[in-house]
């Protein structure tokens, strides 16, 4: 390949950075994790898929098509193709994770994540929202490509050919891109709300969401502690884009984003799924290298 | 994609041709993307164009709102979690017209909710929160309840329910309590205020009886299923 010349413009540039190499190991881990926590969030449904998607279960009747609590009515289907749907969605993000015939179930999960999101709104969260934008990046990306089956059936039929260590850049770009705008928009968004001032984290403590830790926090931090965790969640959060960008503040900002999705999850119960969805994308957009190395045993040196 | 180096086919219409196979960049090998360069812009553009609504929508702009249909709404509607405390915690529960004793009484509904029926993820939590203003969603899930409930507990038939909430107020912080658990209505003390936000009709609920009475449990017809 020939070497690349020094960009000129800051189109350029910026170009060469959106395109720039990113190890691989970012988007398998992605690929890999992603789709297992989507399944875990979605198995508390998929189980019971005739009381979701088919009149087996309480149905929204259609609003009129004008109400934001119905974006989109698709009415139910009968139980067996409700079935046949949860069965191919598991099968989908099971193949994806697995890299076997990716590209197939990365479009096929994002399909059938964009269906179940659409077609039932009692059952849709920012998780159910984000699945379908997730699996359809993966769809338009190379991952798969290393440390999959479809990697492992094609190293048997040409085992000469030495294994990817890196991959275009721009998807990982994008993930890195949409992570810091959305804990920027969420930032902004807790600021107009009453994270200043009010005691937004005590006062969803109390619900059935609560879990054996949140109770323990409710009982054992002081009422001034509650108030600074919010000052810390504001400050990582409105500034994200700052602290991703700098070379020096990434790291810490990785900690602080993990250590704040592991108190969510285990304070918020089935916030979990959301916790863990969100601390993929960090860790596979934004760990160090040398970690993600580490973890898939690659070899530095390739 | 793992295939030799150089091995994919040229792009005529472009003078620097992508490889699809791993290139050999000093020492890395690179796998390049399988989708064609002319999908790759469009999809870079619609990313960016998505990335900047969801931040455009969580920082309470509503040009989003205003440009996107509802099913493209719905998908950007992500990042603003959680922005406001708490004023109460809400409870959803439901008390039924009990055909033989001809009187209201609590009727546990979870069993006829079954994904995530103990918290707020459950159906019937989450159709009271979104529709509680909305009389024709009420009515369904009354029929509902009342198709489940008859079918399943045929002793203990309904004619028609009242669906209300519960505001059980949160304490200040680092106030002592005691840890969640759901209570039976009758245990909440006068201080938690409840709101009614539907009841059966009485003439519904004597004609539901009357049908379940004469053997016809199906005498009422199904909801009008309006589509587009």
């Amino acid at each position: 390949m020939r070497r690349p010349t020094q960009p000129q413009t800051p189109l350029e540039r910026l170009q060469r950075w959106f395109e720039a190499p990113q190890p691989i190991e970012r988007l398998e881990l992605i690929r890999i994790v992603a789709p297992l926590v989507l399944l875990a969030f979605l198995s508390s449904r998929l189980v019971h898929a005739d009381h979701w998607l088919s009149p087996v279960g309480f149905r929204v009747p259609y609003l009129g098509g004008h109400d934001w609590r119905q974006p989109l009515y698709l009415p139910p289907v009968s139980p067996a193709v409700a079935w046949l749907v949860a069965i191919a969605t598991a099968l989908a993000g099971l193949c994806l994770s697995a890299g076997l015939l990716t590209r197939f179930a990365a479009g096929a999960f994002a399909i059938l994540l964009a269906y179940l999101a659409l077609a039932d709104r009692l059952e849709a969260f920012t998780v159910s929202k984000l699945g379908p934008m997730i699996a359809l990046a993966l769809w338009l990306s190379p991952c798969g490509a290393r440390y999959s089956l479809d990697a492992w059936f094609r190293r048997r039929r040409h085992p000469e050919a030495a294994p990817p260590t890196h991959v275009a850049g721009g998807v990982i770009r994008y993930f890195q891109i949409f992570l810091a705008a959305m804990y920027s928009g969420a930032g902004i968004a807790k600021l107009r709300g009453d994270w200043l001032s009010g005691d937004v984290l005590w006062s969803h403590l109390h619900d059935n969401y609560q879990t054996a830790i949140s109770w323990f926090l409710v009982r054992s931090v002081p009422g001034w502690g509650w108030q600074a965790l919010q000052y810390l969640s504001l400050t990582f959060e409105v500034a994200a884009p700052l602290w991703f960008l700098l070379p020096w503040t990434r790291r810490p900002a990785v900690v602080v984003a993990l250590s704040m999705h592991a108190m969510i999850g285990l304070m918020f119960g089935p916030v979990i799924w959301f916790a863990l969805l969100m601390s993929t994308l960090l860790v596979g957009c934004y760990a160090p290298e040398r970690w993600l190395r580490r973890a898939f045993r690659a070899d530095p040196a390739a | 994609m793992a295939s030799k180096p150089g091995s994919g086919k040229p792009d005529s219409r472009k003078p620097n041709p992508a490889p699809v196979g791993p290139t050999k960049i000093d020492g890395p090998r690179l796998v390049q993307p399988w989708a064609p360069r002319r999908l790759r812009q469009v999809a870079a553009v619609l990313a960016g164009l998505y990335v900047f609504a969801v931040w455009l929508d969580a920082a309470g702009n509503g040009a989003a709102d205003a440009a996107l249909p509802l099913p493209l709404r719905f998908f950007v509607q992500e990042a603003a979690l959680f922005p406001h405390a708490a004023r109460d915690v809400i409870e959803w529960r439901a008390e039924a017209w009990f055909c033989d004793g001809e009187r209201f009484a609590e009727l546990d509904v979870r069993p006829y909710f079954p994904i995530r029926r103990d918290d707020k993820e459950s159906r019937f939590y989450r159709a009271m929160f979104f529709h509680l203003h909305q009389r024709k969603v009420l009515a369904e899930l009354d029929r509902f309840i009342a198709r489940e409930q008859n079918r399943t507990h045929p002793e203990a038939r309904i004619g028609g329910v009242m669906l209300l909430s519960l505001r059980i107020p949160i304490p200040p912080p680092g106030t002592p309590e005691t840890r969640y658990q759901r209570l039976p209505l009758a245990d909440y003390p006068p201080s938690v205020e409840r709101h009614y936000w539907y009841v059966t009709d009485k003439a519904q609920r004597e004609q539901r009886c009357a049908d379940l009475a004469a053997g016809n449990p199906t005498a009422e017809p199904p909801a009008p299923s309006e589509s587009p």
